[in-house]
């Protein structure tokens, strides 16, 4: 045991200061061995050495470890054989500073390879680079590069072609998709290569969660070579990843063989990938039951039942932080008074929406962003249930006893149409009359800018909204008074200024505990209802191991072959 | 003229959709600055006269221009597409024209028998039938119950004819259910009017047989309608078929068009759409020619 403190002792010595105090709130219980892990892995510390850690200092409540490399299959694959994968799509050119659709990303990150991959618990698995730490206040954040990585045109991958991959992705005249999550914290000129192999980030502002901002999470962020020209990214499917492109053909699907110089040796286990695009879910769904494809990247409860009740399917369930928005104008009658906002939010039987909807694989939200995904949520705050006979309280004591009357605006896609109906009947039960307008997606969010877009003027409104690795997006462009998605038109001081101290915190008890100020004040202002999470589902066929998806929407095949 | 007039009409009424391309290749969440150069980029931003005599002043030269939204030659996209919709509509008809006509002919000849109902009604209620639900019916019985036709129609890259013309089954009998009824129906009641003219009349009472009669007076005659029936259902399977080519994931020229009208991808959607134009005019004429083979008072009427 002397031996054990000892060594733990001469680890926290080269540890800097965040990272010790990780470590003190580990040893003192008041994170769990999984946060501890989770949060370890996101400071840089590598996996073995926190696992080392989290065994000797014995600390923490929680009891799965957590170091499994993200939910995939079990059972031992051989090599060999082509790999047939269904996806959407992609919407537009595939060039990797503009990609925003699922299909585009599943695409991407086949050939292309991040900093680090963020698997379905949210860890950090180091990829291109193999570790990172901040500097005290998270304001600097130096990654240590991989050794002996080729693009797969031949040329090495050093430190200069991460340098002018943030670059691009950071600039604000590129009109790149990333820019919604690095910027305020990363600039051109703002990534630095201090030698081959290392690289630092100097933020605009300290940012704790900063790593998954350069992660897979931000899924624009393939490296690419520092000169490369984005827009000829089709030709060449450039990148460092697994998979080689051999044919393209848009609408249809990508060829790939095994990229024969890929930096981890036997990867990938499989000899070829087609990846295959669905425009459809059901033809989608048929495919796979058909036997033309082995994997389904995503399907919705709604139009892949059949492949839940499947015995030849295995269903992969990842947690995610992915959710529908329903907004109420706060400053346009009848939401301006906010007991009619908590009475909406009061009259939905949360439940019995996700089992309606979901056949119960989803989260239940408590009308705010964090997601019981994340693990800075504060749990201990209650969640609010039905109650019919409070909700019509607080609507009479706002003095609209005599019934009110709202248009719900919102376009036909998923589960949405559906979850509308559902609001307009709970609804009646306080006197609330929903007059539905559902449209296609186009019509919905319009030119996306205040005036000009029904998804941000209307008085109420359902917004769909996908994965994030952390719920930083989500407490920002929906909610804060400058926020470009604020559709509830939610202004509140207090709030922003509570944001801005979660954003800046580094320390995972800190988070928690402005966390949880913000979930007790998003739930009494109610701006927004946040009533599930839905998981993100993927379907392999059961003779197929080693799919690891991640609930934003990539589909990691290195390890994926087929069992005898 | 017809086509000039065909790409104005789409040109002017793809304007009235609301977005616009760099929007869609933007996504709903980018700046609005950004939006704006890319469309001064891609030149939307112009008037749209300008637009226009722009393109067609590239057709004239022969270039369709690029996709604004895939960023490359329409022709490239068109090609692929339209292939594939030919392959498709080529199956169908071989297999729905040859059993409609027969069909047709046999339910006219014992007109009013049992044999004649369930071919009509049959055929009938088949046609009414949506092609999404023939198509989910056929998937379930034959790709996933029985197991023995694929379920998508594209076949996997470098297949064979054979193996492509498997994958293609399904699709094409969905088709055949729709249009069987519809043909064989025309078809019917051009052999019954044949039947009951003066000059089968003359035919049986000079004491042929009936087979004679039906194959040399009465077929000519009566495949006339049914001939501009099969052209004008050219149109359909070429640019039309967008539910079936969603249910079976086959990338043809229907979820061309439809994709680029959603995207506002003004010469993708102008060149498809006279593609399409150009195969209805083409099958028209064709149909014309076959007229006058069968039926020689056309060729005596237009050489006067």
């Amino acid at each position: 045991m002397d031996e054990t403190q000892r060594r733990v002792d001469a680890i926290r010595a080269q540890r800097n200061e965040i990272e010790n105090h990780v470590i003190d709130e580990y040893t003192a219980g008041r994170i769990s061995r999984r946060e501890f892990i989770r949060r370890g892995t996101v400071l840089g510390m590598s996996i073995p050495l926190v696992s080392f850690i989290a065994a000797a200092c014995g600390g923490g409540g929680g009891t799965s470890a957590g170091t499994s490399p993200g939910q995939t299959t079990g059972g031992t694959a051989n090599a060999g054989g082509t790999i047939r994968a269904g996806t959407s799509p992609p919407a537009t050119k595939l060039n990797p500073l503009l990609v925003q659709d699922q299909g585009g990303l599943s695409v991407l990150s086949q050939s292309g390879e991040y900093l680090t991959f963020s698997d379905s618990k949210l860890n950090l698995q180091p990829v291109l680079a193999e570790t990172f730490e901040p500097n005290d206040d998270a304001s600097v954040w130096t990654f240590k590069l991989r050794q002996g990585v080729k693009f797969q045109d031949g040329t090495p991958f050093v430190a200069n072609d991460v340098v002018g991959t943030f670059d691009r992705l950071s600039n604000p005249k590129t009109g790149g998709n990333a820019l919604s999550a690095l910027g305020g914290y990363l600039k051109p000129g703002g990534t630095q290569a201090v030698d081959d192999t290392t690289v630092a980030f100097h933020l605009e502002a300290p940012n704790g969660n900063f790593p998954y901002l350069v992660s897979s999470d931000n899924y624009n962020a393939i490296i690419l070579p520092a000169d490369f020209d984005p827009d000829t990214w089709e030709q060449s499917f450039m990148g460092t990843g697994p998979w080689k492109m051999t044919k393209y053909t848009p609408k249809e699907g990508v060829s790939y063989t095994k990229n024969p110089d890929y930096w981890s040796p036997n990867q990938p286990l499989a000899d070829a990938l087609e990846m295959k695009f669905f425009a459809d879910e059901q033809a989608a769904v048929l495919a796979i039951q058909g036997g033309q494809t082995d994997v389904q990247l995503q399907f919705s409860v709604s139009g892949g039942q059949a492949l839940l009740n499947d015995p030849n399917v295995t269903v992969i369930k990842t947690r995610s932080a992915a959710h529908r928005q329903v907004h109420m104008r706060t400053d346009m009658e009848p939401f301006t008074d906010k007991r009619v906002r908590q009475a909406m939010a009061l009259v939905l039987d949360r439940q019995a929406i996700v089992d309606g909807l979901f056949d119960g694989l989803s989260d239940i939200g408590n009308d705010h962003p964090f997601a019981p995904v994340f693990p800075s949520t504060d749990t201990s705050v209650a969640q609010r249930e039905l109650d019919v006979e409070q909700a019509k309280q607080l609507v009479a004591d706002a003095g609209m006893s005599g019934g009110f009357s709202a248009k719900l605006e919102t376009w036909k896609g998923f589960e949405i149409p559906d979850y509308a109906v559902l609001i307009q009947n709970a609804a009646k039960e306080i006197g609330g009359t929903i007059e539905l307008s559902i449209t296609d997606a186009s019509t919905y969010y319009g030119d996306g800018t205040y005036g000009n877009s029904r998804w941000l003027d209307s008085v109420m409104g359902i917004t769909e909204y996908g994965h994030r690795g952390v719920p930083n997006v989500f407490l920002d462009a929906p909610l804060k008074s400058t926020g470009t998605w604020n559709s509830a038109h939610f202004k509140n001081p207090t709030y922003d200024g509570l944001v801005d101290d979660y954003v800046s915190a580094v320390d995972l008890q800190s988070q928690k505990s402005t966390a949880g100020q913000i979930e007790q004040l998003l739930l009494d202002e109610t701006p927004i209802i946040f009533s599930y999470f839905y998981y993100f589902l993927t379907a392999t066929k059961s003779n197929v191991v080693g799919v690891e998806p991640s609930a934003m929407g990539h589909l990691n095949l290195r390890e994926t072959g087929f069992v005898s | 003229m017809t086509l000039w007039l065909l790409s104005l009409i789409i040109f002017f009424g793809a304007q009235i959709l609301p977005g616009n391309v760099g929007r869609a290749i933007l996504g709903p969440l980018a700046d609005q600055a950004v939006v704006d150069n890319l469309n001064h980029e891609l030149g939307t931003d112009r008037p749209l006269i300008e637009q226009y005599t722009d393109w067609l002043s590239g057709l004239f030269r022969g270039d369709m221009g690029d996709s604004l939204v895939y960023g490359r030659p329409v022709s490239s996209l068109l090609v692929d597409a339209l292939g594939k919709s030919l392959k498709l509509a080529a199956v169908a008809f071989v297999i729905v024209v040859p059993l409609a006509i027969l069909g047709g002919v046999i339910a006219a000849l014992r007109r009013d028998t049992a044999v004649d109902r369930v071919i009509t009604l049959g055929g009938l209620s088949l046609t009414v039938v949506p092609e999404f639900v023939t198509g989910i019916i056929l998937i379930l019985v034959f790709g996933l119950w029985l197991d023995v036709l694929p379920v998508s129609a594209n076949a996997p890259p470098g297949s064979d004819p054979l193996t492509q013309l498997k994958y293609l089954i399904l699709p094409a009998l969905t088709l055949v259910i729709l249009l069987f009824g519809y043909i064989a129906r025309i078809t019917r009641a051009g052999t019954i009017e044949s039947l009951d003219s003066d000059y089968a009349r003359t035919a049986f009472l000079k004491g042929l047989p009936r087979r004679t009669v039906v194959r040399r007076h009465v077929l000519r005659n009566s495949l006339l309608p049914t001939i501009a029936v099969i052209a004008t259902q050219t149109g359909y399977l070429i640019g039309g078929l967008v539910v079936i080519e969603t249910l079976f994931n086959y990338p043809g020229m229907g979820r061309l068009i439809f994709t680029a009208a959603q995207q506002k991808d003004f010469p993708l959607l102008e060149a498809s759409v006279l593609v399409v134009g150009m195969v209805f005019l083409i099958a028209t004429l064709l149909a014309d020619i076959a007229y006058s083979l069968l039926n020689p008072r056309i060729r005596y009427a237009a050489t006067e």
